[in-house]
């Protein structure tokens, strides 16, 4: 996309003031946004994201810097400005650039640029149908459509020099379920990090009755009840817990500066020995998987806890000079307009040896969060929150009532510590993950585990 | 290639495609973003970012394609990205494009003094902040995160019915977090601060706030589940109205996604509540001559002293109601189709500054800050379960800070369980919501979940 000239002369550029490295992230990003409500399109975008960031380091500070003019004089101009927050003399140091093969394990079959509109409108159009038609009470459903091509060109001082393609794919369906003047909402939203063949690979109808059967019931059912009592959460989006209450405070832009209640505790137990996660950015065609990160390093299979010992973090170029570790592969960006820093890629609890159906068998009395909602978490403090967006009691080992508003609060290191079961079926869902580097696609996952205690924020007291 | 370069090609070259109107909405934005670490910058970011929206209607109906690089081959692209979104699009909406307001009111929306303010003098301020920060208490460990950035904006509007309008505007913003430590417990403490008055960017002031919050939570714990009668901090109220923003929008009401449906003219809140929303606030950060269709900027109420006056409206909604636009189109981006949000959007003060409020309280829980509010509330239902701190009140006197609590409750109940309005109206939020600002308010009763 730049020649090797153009891409020198700026990297020279960028760190003519003292830099000690400097980085080109262009990227050219075409997406289709498609938004159906109650059976009829209603919103249509074509787009085309284009620009480039430059990123220079010297020492410990970092200077990002973005446009939209990529011509050589541009892009020299944004360099410059760039280096002018940083003050010194050039390093003297050559450029040699050497391009370098991707090995790319997320292939594409249908290109989703390639595919007419009109086909993407009928697989909405399955999906509004069987959920609509799920249950009289269903009253709406908003169901959207969304494909993103990246393709991102990343070269650096280091000799760096290198290309990659991200496609990705995904559905959402939002069902609305209303009684008596009241409304429930249930969200499913399958995508995967390949082109329109997705639609092969899921069953659009099933996941489209799931959320409407999800909506119904919530619309069916009564307040949880408040305060602290074992919560079983159920495998696949369930993950969000991990990801919330212990990811976050697992990447390096809060554990290099000390900033995380995980810092300096490798080799550690922080967690049951239930416990393994791992974040894997290298499995083929999932969600949150790429072929090598935003700053050009190959992805991997970061193990983050094992048996419940801190085995690892995950780390950007950037921090592992505080840290004095090696990056890990988990450098991200929503797009040029953010610096990268540590993310997750696809994150999860590994199976255990229970089943669903014993933890549950062996619960007196608990929450059962068969569908999370989304969450947040203050990594600095670890406190995290988040919504249970499909709910059930469990009384004497067995599903009971269905109920609905619960949030679930409390600290990462507390809740990893009181996994007390953990069960083989391991699955994922997808999210999209907010953080300072933007919103990023990543997988969370994990079999049904139980935790024998958690805040539950609800309406009612408990028992 | 310039806006009206662009405009001018990308009307020839879509009218000749066949498409039979088409409006272009660019944005052209200059952003510098500062964060320091002990005592160094270690975050530097600066961009100069632009980019084109095309929205045109071909046979009757709506498409949108967006762009960023402004040359031929986008030209190209926009009008057939624009014509292959409109063909698939099925709704029977009307949508008429603006031919022009006439006059358009004249908006203090550009600080020539903030704009002069220099990379320097901002890297400046942020090192005071830390400083500050670190200084104002013994027990602060950590300054974990202090940022500074200003952001300015153009706004450009043009369309074949004739219109064409533009407008710059300009902000800074300021964010201090400082961590406070004691017997193996971490709070933090924070404060954000969005202007366009320089003036108002006073570093120990911000810093000292937020080190005195961290340290007030040392000591925190839980409360017993139960329902408590709540002060919920101007901040707290801001962040919960901005939550619900989507339930005034005519759009969700006209879609059912709105509670609000039917209500128009109805009591839905205590009569001590009335909610404005003004394009035209001095110094307001989200004030515009002109809203995303270049309908003209007003003022007007949309709660009256707790009853219903209008939903907000873009062209669309409005003549579906049959009713004026209230100049409420939003584009948060080039790239976001047309929607409806607020400007500067506030519940107006009352007369009780907050140590009456915490006095009138009596027994309840101050809350200083809730999490969770984009997965814990929902707008259609307007139930919300948030994770929340703050402090114990006990015949009007807080006794001590309170942590790992939810409350749980449901916004229109909210509105209607106001029992008094402070006089510290603040405002703060930047983005596609608006500019939202609350004074601190009683509620009567909320559900806790504690121990």
């Amino acid at each position: 996309m730049l020649s090797e000239r153009v891409v020198t002369d700026v990297l020279l550029a960028a760190m003519s003031t003292g830099g000690d490295f400097a980085e080109i992230f262009l990227e050219d990003t075409y997406n289709t946004q498609i938004r159906m409500l109650d059976g009829a399109v209603d919103e249509a975008v074509s787009g085309r994201d284009f620009g480039v960031g430059i990123r220079i380091f010297q020492g410990l500070k970092c200077v990002y810097a973005y446009t939209n003019e990529i011509d050589r004089e541009g892009l020299i101009r944004t360099a410059r400005e760039a280096a002018a927050a940083l003050h010194g003399a050039p390093a003297g140091r050559a450029v040699v650039l050497s391009r370098l093969a991707v090995e790319r394990f997320n292939p594409v079959r249908l290109e989703p640029q390639q595919v007419p509109h009109q086909d993407k409108v009928e697989v909405m159009k399955r999906a509004h149908l069987a959920a609509a038609g799920f249950h009289h009470q269903i009253t709406q459903v908003a169901v959207s459509y969304l494909d993103v091509d990246q393709n991102v060109f990343i070269a650096n001082s280091e000799g760096l020099f290198v290309e990659d393609r991200r496609v990705r794919t995904r559905l959402s369906i939002n069902a609305v379920a209303s009684k008596d003047g009241e409304k429930q909402s249930a969200f499913r939203g399958p995508g995967r990090h390949m082109g329109f063949e997705l639609f092969d690979r899921i069953d659009v109808e099933e996941i489209a009755r799931d959320a409407a059967r999800s909506a119904v019931t919530m619309v069916n059912a009564a307040y949880a009840p408040g305060g602290k009592y074992p919560v079983i959460i159920d495998n696949g989006f369930g993950g969000v817990i991990f990801h919330e209450a212990c990811g976050h405070s697992l990447e390096a832009t809060s554990v290099a500066k000390g900033l995380s209640e995980f810092s300096g505790r490798l080799g550690q137990k922080v967690a049951s020995e239930l416990v393994t996660a791992v974040d894997d950015g290298t499995i083929p065609n999932a969600w949150g998987s790429q072929n090598i990160d935003d700053e050009g390093t190959k992805t991997r299979r970061n193990v983050l806890i094992e048996k419940g010992i801190l085995k690892g973090y995950m780390i950007d170029r950037f921090n592992a000079r505080r840290m004095g570790m090696e990056p890990t592969g988990s450098s991200r960006r929503q797009s040029y307009k953010f610096a990268p820093t540590s993310r997750m890629t696809n994150t999860f609890i590994c199976a255990g040896e229970s089943t669903r159906e014993e933890i549950i068998a062996n619960t007196e009395y608990a929450l059962y969060a068969k569908q999370m909602g989304g969450g947040s978490v203050n990594p600095a403090t670890g406190e995290f929150n988040f919504a249970v967006a499909e709910g059930y009691m469990v009384r004497g080992g067995r599903i009971a009532e269905p109920v609905r508003g619960a949030t679930l609060i409390g600290k990462g290191s507390e809740i990893l510590q009181k996994i007390d079961m953990v069960a083989s079926n391991l699955a994922t869902g997808q999210g999209m993950c907010g953080s300072v580097s933007g919103s990023i696609p990543a997988d969370v996952g994990q079999p049904t585990i139980r935790v024998s205690e958690i805040t539950v924020g609800g309406r009612k007291e408990a028992k | 290639m310039d806006f009206r370069e662009l405009k001018d090609r990308v009307f020839a070259a879509g009218q000749s495609a066949g498409l039979e109107e088409l409006e272009v909405y660019a944005t052209r934005t200059k952003n510098l973003h500062v964060a320091v670490f002990e005592g160094a910058v270690d975050d530097y970011r600066a961009s100069l970012e632009q980019g084109v929206g095309l929205r045109a209607r071909w046979a009757g109906r709506i498409g949108y394609a967006y762009v960023e690089k402004l040359d031929d081959d986008s030209v190209e692209y926009l009008v057939a990205g624009a014509k292959a979104a409109a063909q698939i699009n099925e709704s029977a909406d009307e949508v008429e494009f603006h031919a022009g307001s006439g006059s358009y009111p004249q908006v203090s929306c550009f600080s020539q003094e903030l704009a002069g303010v220099s990379p320097e003098e901002l890297v400046a301020f942020c090192l005071d902040l830390e400083r500050a920060a670190l200084a104002a208490d013994k027990r602060v460990a950590k300054v974990n995160r202090v940022l500074t950035g200003y952001e300015e904006t153009e706004v450009y509007i043009a369309n074949t019915r004739g219109l064409e309008q533009g407008f710059a505007s300009n902000a800074a913003y300021g964010y201090v977090s400082a961590l406070a430590k004691q017997d193996g417990q971490v709070k933090a403490g924070s404060k954000f601060l969005v202007e366009r008055d320089w003036s108002k960017f006073n570093a120990a002031r911000l810093a000292g706030e937020a080190a005195a919050e961290a340290v007030s939570l040392l000591g925190a714990s839980s409360v017993p589940s139960g329902n408590y009668r709540i002060l919920l901090r101007s901040d707290v109220a801001r962040q919960l109205l901005a939550t619900f923003v989507p339930v005034f929008s005519a759009e969700a009401v006209q879609k059912g996604l709105s509670l609000l449906k039917g209500k128009l003219d109805a009591e839905i809140a205590s009569p001590l509540v009335t909610l404005v929303d003004d394009p035209l606030l001095e110094q307001g950060v989200g004030s515009v001559p002109f809203d995303g269709e270049g309908v003209a900027s007003r003022r007007k109420q949309v709660i009256a002293a707790g009853r219903l006056v209008t939903y907000l409206h873009n062209l669309k909604t409005a003549r579906k109601d049959g009713v004026e636009s209230t100049g409420n189109a939003s584009r948060p981006s080039f790239k976001s189709p047309v929607g409806i949000a607020p400007t500067n959007f506030f519940i107006e003060p009352g007369e009780q500054g907050f140590s009456d409020l915490t006095s009138a309280l009596g027994d309840g829980l101050v809350i200083i800050d809730v999490q969770g509010t984009h997965s814990g509330a929902n707008p259609v239902s307007g139930d919300f379960s948030l994770g929340a701190y703050g402090y114990l009140v006990e015949g009007g006197r807080v006794v001590r800070p309170v942590e790992q609590i939810t409350i749980a409750g449901n916004f229109f109940r909210l509105l209607e369980s106001v029992e008094a309005v402070g006089s510290d109206l603040e405002f703060g939020s930047l983005g596609g919501r608006g500019n939202m600002g609350s004074p601190s308010l009683i509620i009567s009763s909320l559900a806790v979940a504690g121990v």
